[in-house]
């Protein structure tokens, strides 16, 4: 039988959940639920989910779910999680976690209390390139990691972009950090596992560079530096930087790994042993031949229908939920979760002082 | 009496504002989202004097927007829906906007809900035609799509919104007019409708074929939207709104590449789209989504199936054509040529 899911917030990063859901096979999705009854209704009526609600309890209580993914809007996030785990369930929440930091504790700490697993949604580094950028870590290819660079593109005349952009009143409008809270904990949750410091200087800069806003008030460039004991981190989020790129550098004591999350590519930057002329030359051969090699493994991928847009998430729930079925430690450490949750509320205080005072 | 035209700002819904102060309505609120684009109905204002235009900002996502919107008036022209963005945005621009204004109308002091007209702007796209087979007549008593979750996000919440109003009709009595606009053109709309074909990468997949395009040029959906709102036999009626001299897809394509540019193009037969469509949702399903299925068997069926039409019901209740489709044409590629000019 799997498995039983439910999903509570059925805005559009519903679909997505339904979707890896379905790829599953040892889940199914028994239920969707919406407070707005015509959400939950499309929801349910596009992906042929048997059942659907607009009241939480009603749900929980009528299908027993084992697992509840957690996608409304973070405000909600901490009495959701509550609800759900007094249920019996195990969560797994989009990000961001929470609004304050405060509250990603509670959330943590009350499934921690309660026995439960829970896990968010941080899919990017589930995909191939990044998995891979673990195992060479682990393997000791990176050496000690000295610096990382984590770059996060976004199109304001996106889907999402313009979703927020033309309603006033968007939740993502609402919360405190703004644009930048809805979508910083992908740049960060690349760097926490090379950083490992709990307080590490962050110093944060941000402006407007939106020549469509008149108002000035929509920030939406972001730098942040952050130097912990044994490693440093740049942090870019950028609106207007073309092509849009997501991507991640980092620079160890061995050699230094660049992992491209829009082409899905990890090429090595390897120390030369040739000497003189020679080192200058050999390089680029070298990195065309690890893209080569991430070209034809992608094409693979693509063969095997493993080469969604969310294939991430789908290895992050296949995890989580075996996870839960062996009672084994989920896929994503409350620590990492913690420390990312700590670092955003660093910057936000410094990007609008105004709010977090 | 007050009137509220709802997406006032929209393509259609200038045209509407105008047709309706050429119609001699002269107490018109106009609710729009974008403040920019209250300028356009200021400027066709002023050429009625005698006529009151109050623009509204709002969004009908807010309930309280939407009690504000429907203050004191007795006829709502709602043409306000979403248009692109996620199947979410759509459903919540188009359903749950139209159920916050629909629970705005009881309690409002002397103008009940069941004294209330209100003319709903639906679409073609509500009629379920994917089996009725080539050639097959579309008129208002086609049946309304009966597998919505096989169909595109727009239609699915074009047809929900539309099942909504006579939902709650039935339940508040008021009057309610419903039209159903086919293709909707003019300048400052798209160049192409689905109907035509579709653009992916550098090549026009030329679809349409010789099937009947519906198009109904902008000011003269108008005028059918204020002749139908205002008829006194009209409530509890729906109409399909096109033009009445309609080319095929393949002579507004040709008309296109003649008067606006060239246009690298690929005409697929029915039968190949159709055998495409099948190994593409063939694909789309073992590959679990892997790549988009834009085309299906279905969605194949309902828009290059092939469909006769027919205005009769709305000229019945007195529309007439404004604008000639060569006409309209010619403006409407006028302004496409010019929007295409280098700035």
């Amino acid at each position: 039988m799997g498995l039983k899911i439910a999903i509570v917030g059925c805005g559009k990063i519903a679909d997505a959940h339904v979707e890896e859901i379905a790829k599953i096979s040892t889940a199914r999705l028994v239920a969707v639920c919406d407070l707005e009854p015509i959400m939950a209704e499309q929801l349910a009526m596009r992906y042929q989910v048997p059942h659907w609600y607009s009241d939480v309890q009603a749900m929980l209580d009528a299908e027993k779910p084992d697992v509840v993914h957690i996608t409304t809007p973070p405000q909600s996030h901490l009495a959701l999680t509550r609800q759900a785990v007094a249920a019996g369930c195990h969560v797994f929440i989009e990000k961001p976690v929470a609004l304050r930091h405060c509250d990603v504790e509670a959330i943590i700490q009350t499934a921690v209390d309660s026995g439960k697993k829970l896990s968010v949604n941080y899919w990017p580094n589930f995909e191939a390139p990044a998995l891979e950028l673990r195992r060479l870590y682990q393997a000791g290819v990176l050496g000690r990691p000295v610096h990382v660079e984590s770059f996060y593109g976004y199109n304001l005349a996106g889907e999402y972009g313009t979703a927020f952009r033309r309603d006033p009143d968007h939740w993502v409008h609402r919360l405190p950090g703004k644009l930048f809270q809805n979508v910083l904990d992908h740049a960060l949750n690349k760097i926490t596992p090379f950083l490992l410091d709990e307080h590490p200087v962050i110093q944060a800069v941000a402006y407007s560079a939106d020549s469509a806003d008149s108002s000035g008030k929509l920030l939406d460039e972001l730098r942040v530096t952050i130097c912990g004991a044994e490693a440093s981190a740049f942090v870019t989020f950028s609106s207007h930087a073309r092509p849009i790129e997501h991507s991640l550098r980092v620079y160890g004591t061995r050699n230094t790994a660049r992992v491209d999350f829009t082409a899905r590519t990890l090429v090595l930057d390897r120390q030369q042993g040739f000497p003189s002329a020679l080192g200058r030359l050999f390089p680029p051969f070298l990195t065309a031949k690890d893209y080569l090699r991430q070209g034809f493994r992608n094409v693979s991928l693509f063969s095997h229908a493993r080469f969604h847009f969310f294939d991430g998430m789908r290895t992050l729930l296949n995890e989580f939920y075996r996870s839960i079925e062996s009672d084994s430690p989920p896929p994503i450490d409350y620590g990492e979760i913690l420390r990312v949750s700590s670092m955003m509320e660093r910057i936000f205080e410094q990007v609008y002082p105004e709010v977090f005072a | 009496m007050k009137v509220l035209v709802t997406g006032a700002g929209g393509f259609l819904g200038v045209h509407v504002v105008e047709r309706l102060l050429a119609h001699g309505y002269t107490d018109i609120r106009c609710l729009l989202r974008e403040r920019s684009k209250g300028d356009r109905l200021l400027e066709i204002a002023a050429t009625y004097p005698g006529a009151r235009v109050e623009l509204c900002f709002g969004n009908l996502r807010s309930k309280a927007d939407c009690a504000r919107a429907t203050a004191e008036v007795s006829l709502i022209f709602h043409l306000a829906a979403g248009l692109k963005g996620s199947a979410a945005e759509l459903f919540a621009d188009s359903v749950v906007a139209s159920r916050n204004l629909l629970e705005s109308l009881p309690g409002r002091d002397g103008f009940p809900a069941a004294q209330t007209r209100i003319v709903l702007v639906s679409s073609f796209g509500v009629y379920g035609v994917a089996n009725l087979g080539r050639g097959a007549h579309v008129d208002e008593q086609t049946p309304l799509e009966p597998h919505p979750e096989l169909r595109d996000p727009y239609s699915q919440s074009k047809l929900r919104q539309e099942q909504l109003f006579w939902d709650f009709q039935r339940a508040m009595g008021f009057e309610l007019v419903v039209l159903r606009p086919g293709v909707i053109y003019g300048p400052g709309g798209g160049a192409f409708s689905n109907r035509v074909g579709l653009q992916i990468g550098p090549v026009f997949f030329h679809l349409g074929g010789s099937n009947l395009l519906p198009l109904a040029y902008v000011a003269n959906c108008a005028e059918a939207i204020v002749v139908a709102g205002g008829h006194h036999d009209s409530a509890g009626q729906a109409y399909n709104v096109h033009d009445d001299d309609l080319p095929t897809a393949a002579q507004y394509l040709r008309a296109y590449k003649r008067r606006v540019k060239r246009l690298r193009t690929l005409r697929l037969p029915y039968f190949m789209t159709r055998s495409l469509a099948g190994l593409l949702e063939g694909y789309h399903r073992r590959s679990q989504g892997q790549l988009p299925a834009i085309i299906t068997r279905y969605k194949a069926a309902t828009s290059w199936g092939g469909n006769a039409f027919s205005n009769a019901k709305l000229r019945s209740i007195g529309w007439r054509q404004l604008v000639p489709t060569g006409d309209a044409m010619e403006q409407t590629f006028a302004a496409l040529r010019e929007q295409d000019q280098p700035r």
